[in-house]
């Protein structure tokens, strides 16, 4: 069950990262934005994170048939993931993230020490949790200033995969638990979330143009 | 305080007038893009000068001054654009 849900969770979260990361793309070469130019390296990347965790299992399932993936792989799509939930948080200027208090800033560094287990794997979750909370959070906030009903998808779907990366890390202690499938199922909630207002903006007729590069 | 303006929004703004509130068919002069665009004539100036070397907007000369109106490219990218400023906004971005 756990490897049938390993397995739809990858290959969706690879579909639904190269999608929005071509949309992006699109729109960087029609208008030279920065911003899309760093969500298309967000997206590829998340996109790249779950094609190498999904290819790992798929040479364990036909190939290699052990019965669990290689650390190695899992802990290599978890970095490269990582790198895309930074270019989603660094998108967002830093605005609302960062308590007055001197308490709630000691409190706000909690989360770093909890984590810092030996595996570089939990360490890469757990910063996966912080951008995608820092990242959801942005965005909800941005509803104010828009009101584009797309945004609190966007932001549920981040919120999402940040539970789920959460729960996800939380599992080892619970090893033998539920936590690590309903992890999954809740990130695949996640990526569904994240391309239902993305795929509703409507694209027809734009093209490419060369000579709109330099602008 | 004002909403701040990337440069992206700036273009979209100036493109928008010369698409959709002319003043009349020759197009806008600077005077009038300055006034709906707000901004210096400085920085308008240096706009303009992009736009119209990228084929984005058309210049011509009317009544003893430079007018502009949008050329076939410009409505292109502004329809682009607009699509991807809600793109955009779905994740809280400005582009």
């Amino acid at each position: 069950m756990e490897f049938l849900l390993e397995n739809i969770l990858n290959f969706v979260g690879f579909l639904v990262g190269l999608a929005i990361g071509l949309m992006s793309y699109i729109g960087f070469r029609n208008t030279g934005s920065p911003t899309l130019f760093r969500l298309t390296i967000a997206f590829v990347s998340i996109s790249l994170g779950f094609f190498v965790i999904w290819s790992g299992y798929m040479v364990e399932d036909f190939l290699i048939k052990s019965g669990s993936i290689e650390r190695w792989i899992q802990t290599v799509g978890i970095v490269i993931q990582t790198v895309g939930y930074f270019f989603i948080a660094f998108s967002h200027s830093i605005k609302s993230f960062f308590p007055k208090s001197n308490y709630f800033r000691s409190v706000g560094i909690l989360p770093f020490f909890l984590v810092s287990t030996v595996q570089l794997e939990h360490i890469f979750r757990s910063i996966s949790f912080i951008l995608l909370v820092y990242g959801a959070i942005e965005t909800i906030l941005s509803y104010r200033d828009n009101k584009n009903k797309g945004a609190i998808s966007v932001s549920l779907g981040l919120a999402l995969l940040a539970l789920g990366e959460f729960l996800g890390w939380y599992s080892f202690v619970f090893p033998e638990s539920v936590l690590y499938t309903i992890s999954m199922i809740i990130k695949i909630a996640g990526l569904i979330a994240l391309f239902i207002p993305v795929s509703k903006v409507p694209l027809k007729k734009i093209k490419f143009d060369d000579d709109l590069d330099k602008i | 305080m004002g909403e701040y303006r990337t440069q992206m929004k700036i273009i979209g703004d100036i493109l928008s007038t010369t698409r959709d509130d002319l003043q009349d068919e020759d197009g806008a002069t600077v005077t009038y893009l300055i006034r709906k665009a707000n901004i210096s004539h400085s920085r308008i100036s240096r706009l303009l000068k992009t736009l119209v070397s990228q084929g984005l907007l058309e210049q011509a000369d009317s009544q003893g001054s430079n007018r502009y109106k949008i050329s076939q490219s410009g409505r292109e990218f502004l329809q682009a654009y607009n699509s991807f400023t809600k793109f955009a906004d779905n994740f809280g971005l400005n582009i």
